[in-house]
């Protein structure tokens, strides 16, 4: 007797179609699964087994061997349980299950249904194959129903499938967990006091996605600072909204009944993270890293300086293309990573250079090899760079105006990207234009050209430098709605380049 | 006839001058304990020199004095002899090659034991016009104990002795009292009052060395050095005017308005002056980096400090 049910599984972050075939046959009792499955595969067996036996059906006392097509794939996780309970299921009944049908879940010991990974790439994938009925477990319906027009339906426990597999009849369509409420923006610009040349500089990080590398003592506000990006990034736009939801379903960061993430993510790993977290690796399959769960949103590096330099050599493929082509034994993928660092970093060993009230004791060459740590071309990807001074006591506790919320730079914040939509329609944004097309979109008029020219002499920046201002220079234009970049806007761009 | 025949000359080593050979240097000899064998990389130059000396862990502005002075006394013929270590000797010796005249440095190791390592190619500069030179046999380490019996070569090649920026008990308070003890003169780079790395210096001033605000405070204490002196005078003045009219700041008022803010040396920053002027940052910035392209501010670290431009 043989029956097989459709599943599916991620490799990297892409849904793979598998088809799970049950084969009962006479023999010694027990209970086989080929088809490249790795340890928790094989566990499955015991899973499977005693749900079945806790739901009303019985496991067969026979020899059922279950295969895993494609069986060159590797294969692992608990989705594919509910697959092959069908696939066993039906096979003792020596009944067929519908083609376009497709079962994901974990089983727990009683029969209930556990939320799985990745539930929203498998089901986008396999929605392209034709499925037209999904069965998920109920926390993942609201991610499943996503990416997919077809019915899906949610199974709390296996016990329900129990009259629709014996008799046919039409299973009840249940009813989604309540949609979890996205997690609230993290820090409001109007909660950060005083540094308002900071907030000026993540305000144009943010209109332009670039790179960010604020330069301060500790416990200056640095964390708040980069907290406070996501909050002013555009909305993410529904393409990008699935990519985000679809990662972090992979990642198993998807809270439980969660629908689309609709807010940039933010990641902050700490210094100590290897390589392979911090952009991805993994074992015999690609796993998505750090670098991969801040997609479209913020990388966070406190300390930089002080991360693995490993692991810093690693960001560069991310930095410069927007993703990652992960190799590893069973075939390769290229995971998404296109996130705007802010890295953080004290100015010099002891901390205290360019403070006013402390003298700096680092001599010349040990600020120098400090600031090596950081490697040329990760600097070269950071167009603006920021020091966040110690705040005086009395600036602290001094009343200012109100600050602006995150709320209003927000509004201006799209507006600039509006414009960069309307230059170059197929992207990049402004922190990622090269050379030529800074040559086409970074028009300067005559004062400004005169001074970047000047500044460029007088600075002996570098031909990369003088990109880095043009970047930022476009993109405060595009801020104060100007079409031709001028001297204001050069100035004020040449003060976030990289200091002496 | 030498008691030692030279071994063939390498890579990175030089010729050896003895002091009983005519082109031994007239002041070095007259010290009570010269060297009897130097190593020459490079030419030694015959011109009078001064040395400047400081610390290693100079701050900018010691920096700037040194370099400042190193290249003016260069553009009026003065060979600048440091000891090639890190912070003001390295500023002087890059002062010195910017000017007219070769410079020299003296090493503590041997010729071919770079110390400090990044600055060979320092060394090769000086070397291509002026001199390295030791009296350190090839191989010799950099060890605590040679650099005091190096600095009285510095003191005893030169007429005078600049110190910029001394720690108390620094090599460069060693080297300005070999060259009292060697008759030569002690000048001295006043500091700030705050500046650990002054109290050295401010002792020398307070003990009889001469205040150097310019090369012409230096120069003017040679005789001999009358011509160097009055090429010099019109140098000196052209910085002065130049000073005179950065010190009363710019012109523009939006520029003058942010420069009177300023400091000579308490660093303020951007959020600082915002405040202060009530305006908004970005056109700080603009302002900023205008006086900073003209020359009247410097910026490091986002610390903004007035800059003397001359």
């Amino acid at each position: 007797m043989l029956a097989r049910a459709l599943s599916g599984t991620v490799f990297g972050l892409d849904g793979v179609r598998v088809e799970v075939e049950a084969n009962i046959a006479d023999g010694l009792p027990g209970f086989h699964i080929v088809g490249l499955g790795d340890r928790s595969l094989q566990e499955a067996r015991e899973r499977v087994k005693i749900a079945i036996n806790n739901s009303g059906f019985e496991f067969p006392g026979r020899r059922v061997t279950i295969n895993l097509a494609p069986a060159q794939l590797p294969k692992e996780g608990s989705g594919f349980d509910l697959a092959m309970a069908a696939a066993i299921v039906s096979a003792c009944q020596e009944r067929s299950l519908p083609v376009d049908a497709a079962w994901l879940g974990e089983l727990a010991f009683d029969g209930t249904l556990r939320a799985i990974r990745g539930t929203l790439a498998i089901v986008a994938h396999l929605d392209r194959l034709g499925v037209r009925r999904f069965y998920v477990p109920v926390a993942n319906v609201a991610e499943a129903r996503i990416a997919t027009a077809a019915t899906v339906l949610g199974v709390n426990h296996l016990r329900q499938l129990k009259a629709h597999w014996e008799t046919g009849a039409a299973l009840d369509v249940l009813s989604a967990l309540p949609p979890a409420a996205n997690p609230p923006v993290h820090v409001d610009m109007a909660d950060i006091h005083g540094q308002p040349y900071a907030k000026r500089a993540l305000e144009v990080a943010a209109a332009g996605a670039h790179h960010l590398l604020l330069v301060g003592p500790p416990g200056t506000g640095k964390t708040l600072l980069a907290r406070a990006l996501p909050g002013i990034l555009p909305p993410l736009s529904r393409r990008e909204a699935v990519e985000v939801t679809s990662i972090a379903s992979c990642v198993g960061m998807l809270p439980a009944g969660a629908g689309l993430l609709e807010v940039a993510p933010f990641r902050a790993p700490h210094h100590g993270i290897s390589p392979a977290a911090l952009v991805g690796g993994g074992g015999a399959t690609p796993r998505p890293g750090e670098a991969t769960r801040a997609h479209r949103g913020v990388l966070f590096m406190d300390e930089i300086t002080e991360f693995r330099r490993d692991a810093l050599e690693a960001l560069r493929q991310p930095l410069e293309e927007g993703r990652l082509a992960v190799a590893r034994s069973r075939g390769h993928a290229v995971l998404p990573a296109r996130f705007i660092l802010v890295a953080a970093s004290n100015p010099c060993p002891c901390g205290f250079a360019g403070d006013p009230r402390r003298l700096c004791e680092c001599t010349p060459q040990e600020r120098q090899r400090y600031r090596a740590r950081l490697s040329g071309p990760i600097r070269d990807r950071i167009d603006l760079q920021v020091p966040v001074p110690r705040q005086a006591a009395g600036e602290l506790l001094r009343t200012t105006a109100l600050a602006e919320s995150s709320a209003t730079v927000r509004e201006r914040v799209i507006a600039a990207r509006e414009r960069q939509r309307d230059r170059r329609p197929q992207g990049p944004w402004n922190g990622a234009l090269t050379g030529p097309q800074l040559r086409r979109d970074a028009a300067l008029d005559a004062a400004g050209q005169a001074l970047l020219e000047a500044a460029a002499e007088r600075l002996q920046l570098s031909g990369r430098a003088v990109h880095r201002v043009l970047r930022v220079a476009r993109t405060i234009a595009d801020l104060e709605e100007r079409t031709d970049i001028e001297q204001a806007q050069v100035a004020e761009a040449l003060q976030y380049r990289e200091s002496g | 006839m030498n008691p030692h025949p030279d071994p063939p000359p390498q890579a990175g080593e030089g010729k050896s001058v003895w002091l009983t050979d005519p082109d031994y240097p007239a002041l070095l000899r007259e010290i009570h304990d010269p060297p009897a064998r130097l190593y020459v990389n490079g030419q030694l130059p015959s011109e009078p020199m001064i040395a400047i000396v400081g610390s290693r862990h100079a701050t900018p502005y010691g920096r700037r004095a040194a370099h400042r002075l190193a290249r003016d006394l260069s553009d009026s013929g003065v060979v600048v002899v440091s000891g090639l270590a890190r912070g003001v000797d390295a500023a002087a010796h890059r002062g010195a090659l910017e000017g007219k005249s070769p410079t020299v440095a003296v090493m503590a190791t041997g010729l071919d034991r770079m110390y400090p390592p990044e600055h060979a190619e320092l060394a090769q500069a000086i070397a291509a016009s002026g001199a390295v030179i030791t009296e350190a046999e090839n191989g010799t380490l950099p060890l605590p104990g040679r650099f005091p019996v190096r600095n009285r070569i510095i003191s005893g090649l030169s007429l005078g002795v600049v110190v910029v920026e001394a720690a108390q008990r620094s090599g460069a308070l060693i080297t300005a009292r070999m060259a009292a003890e060697q008759g030569r003169e002690v000048f001295c780079v006043p500091g700030s009052i705050e500046n650990p790395l002054a109290i050295g210096g401010h002792q020398l001033i307070k003990d009889g060395a001469k205040l150097v605000q310019t090369v012409e405070d230096v120069l003017d204490e040679f005789a001999d050095l009358s011509r160097a002196r009055a090429r010099a005078h019109a140098r000196v003045r052209a910085h002065t005017r130049a000073r005179t009219r950065a010190d009363s700041g710019p012109q523009e008022p939006e520029l003058f308005a942010v420069w009177e803010l300023l400091d000579w040396v308490e660093p303020r920053h951007h959020d600082d002056l915002a405040a202060a002027m009530n305006l908004d940052v970005k056109e700080v910035s603009r302002r900023l980096t205008l006086l900073e392209m003209s020359g009247y501010i410097i910026g490091d670290c986002g610390a903004v400090t007035r800059a003397s431009r001359a």
